[in-house]
């Protein structure tokens, strides 16, 4: 006959609370693990910094770093840039109807190219082209034992992977973001001529109106922190990677999201810090 | 080994009581429990055991590349396993080590993978000078000059480690380490690779440690021959000491037995 017994209240409350433990051990650990993972990156943030003016000696390095991560990255930019620059132009002029007059259309899109899309935009595509490169190459070579071979040899990894990369990292996203707002601006001033019934005058004098280069400034800024934490979030996740294609595949994930989700908190920081009293 | 002069009082590298271990996904895996070895200077050491048993870890240890939970590393008198030991760069100098997989940086030719710390330890050396250098290694690793203007990529896996070899030599170390040398490699192109350890042994005259479960090669190239075992060193002697011994563990390995009751007996 099967018996209905209830289970014993101090086995339950012992199996929660082991439970309880364990969850919290996981908890501390990981937040321990994120903390060690911010302070490796900051320290070694400061020594690739220290390492700039070496890494320059060697331009050649550098510019073959430039070509592959910066100029082949132009095509991309251009096509994500003019439709970024199109719809937003579309979308603007929607929002506008019957309220507010066209002539500020051309206002309205500098200014969100400006400040917003085009810095963060482009390091978000740049994450994804730039970021994941740098991690897949840096995980390869650490998994074929190159990043050893280059230890034994005397020659730093930070030196000659790290620098020269993080140097074009810092450089090309500027220039990238420049090229991306410009292209953005001249897509939504062509779907405002040829799509919209906007009078080049009004869009172009639109542009104009309210024109400050300080929020320019303030682009190449977060163009410069958004190029900085790209490449070296690349570089960390590559050379901690673990074994195998699955340890480059998880370097390549890791540093596409740890670079957005640092991207967005610095857009927020950036713009908090540069914009906040600004014309108060 | 013939022709090479061996000081017996002058060990050049010493482990002593060495403990490493790694964290896996099965816990705490203890690869190195005591490992105490000498090496002398001028001698071919060959340390074998199974896969998987911590060779190579030791050879990392020796380089710098790992540092020990417990133990000391010592070469040439100074302790350089302590984090803090900031002269990583001298000794690194002195030591060349030989991968695996060669370990090529497959962005290079194999003229600029030899060339590379040469060019950069010896700022403003003339290009003639690097060329010659580089020629003069691709002849001593039995390749035609031309080869150095191919890619990794189009290189065979012994090729790949003679190259390797001659990237190691450029910047004349006095400590080779060889990481399974003949590994993957058919017995003639395996028998190429143990000629040009003597060769390098005979002209340089180097230190030289060899990590190996090839026990042909090891015959071949070995002065000395430790065994590695559950984390000990459990033999050291030479090669016809090892054929000799009566060690059960010893002899089930250099004889590819799979049950250790059946040689102990």
């Amino acid at each position: 006959m099967a018996t209905n017994r209830l289970p014993d209240p101090v086995a339950v409350l012992e199996a929660v609370g082991e439970q309880t433990v364990r969850s919290f051990r996981k908890v501390v650990g990981t937040v321990l693990d994120m903390l060690a993972a911010v302070g490796g990156v900051f320290a070694m943030c400061g020594r690739i910094l220290w390492l700039f003016p070496q890494a320059l000696r060697d331009p050649g390095a550098v510019m073959k770093q430039a070509m592959d991560l910066g100029v082949a990255s132009l095509p991309l930019i251009f096509v994500t840039s003019l439709f970024v620059g199109m719809v937003s132009a579309v979308s603007a002029k929607y929002q506008f109807r019957n309220v507010v007059p066209l002539k500020y259309l051309g206002t309205s899109v500098t200014k969100l190219v400006l400040l917003e899309l085009g810095p963060v935009l482009t390091a978000l595509v740049m994450s994804g082209r730039i970021g994941s490169s740098i991690a897949a190459q840096i995980a390869t070579m650490k998994e074929k034992e190159e990043i050893d071979a280059m230890t034994v040899l005397d020659l730093p990894p930070l030196r000659y992977l790290a620098a020269p990369r993080i140097l074009v990292g810092i450089l090309a996203l500027p220039v990238l973001t420049t090229i991306s707002c410009f292209l953005a601006i001249a897509g939504a001033w062509g779907v405002c001529v040829i799509g919209l019934g906007v009078t080049s005058y009004t869009f172009l004098s639109g542009t104009r109106l309210f024109f400050s280069s300080y929020d320019v400034f303030v682009m190449e800024i977060k163009a410069l922190v958004f190029g900085l934490l790209i490449s070296l979030l690349g570089y960390y996740h590559g050379i901690h990677a673990g074994g195998g294609a699955k340890g480059v595949g998880e370097a390549t994930m890791k540093s596409v999201v740890s670079s957005s989700v640092m991207i967005l908190l610095f857009d927020f920081l950036i713009a908090f810090l540069l914009l906040r009293n600004t014309g108060s | 080994m013939p022709g090479v002069q061996i000081d017996q009082n002058d060990e050049i590298i010493q482990l002593r009581q060495l403990r490493k271990s790694f964290w896996t996904t099965d816990g705490e895996q203890q690869v190195l429990q005591d490992v105490t070895l000498s090496i002398r200077r001028g001698e071919t050491m060959v340390i074998i055991g199974v896969s998987g048993g911590g060779k190579s870890v030791i050879l990392k240890h020796m380089i710098g590349l790992l540092q020990p939970d417990g133990g000391e590393v010592v070469v040439e008198g100074r302790v350089i396993s302590t984090p803090d030991y900031f002269d990583a760069a001298t000794i690194r100098r002195k030591m060349g080590m030989l991968f695996q997989m060669g370990a090529l940086f497959d962005s290079m030719s194999v003229g600029e993978n030899i060339a590379f710390a040469l060019r950069e330890h010896n700022e403003g050396i003339p290009e003639d000078s690097v060329d010659e250098i580089v020629a003069r290694l691709l002849g001593l690793i039995n390749l035609n000059p031309a080869f150095a203007s191919k890619m990794p990529s189009e290189l065979s896996g012994g090729m790949k480690k003679r190259v390797s070899l001659a990237r190691t030599l450029a910047v004349e170390p006095e400590i080779v380490l060889y990481d399974e040398p003949t590994t993957g490699l058919d017995p003639i192109t395996a028998d190429v690779i143990n000629d040009l350890i003597l060769d390098t042994q005979k002209q340089f005259h180097v230190t030289s440690v060899v990590v190996t479960h090839d026990m042909v090669s090891a015959y071949k190239v070995a002065d000395r021959i430790a065994m590695l075992y559950q984390g000990h060193i459990i033999f050291v002697g030479t090669p016809d000491e090892v054929k000799n011994t009566r060690n059960p563990y010893v002899q089930q390995f250099v004889r590819g037995q799979r049950k250790l009751e059946s040689v102990a007996e």
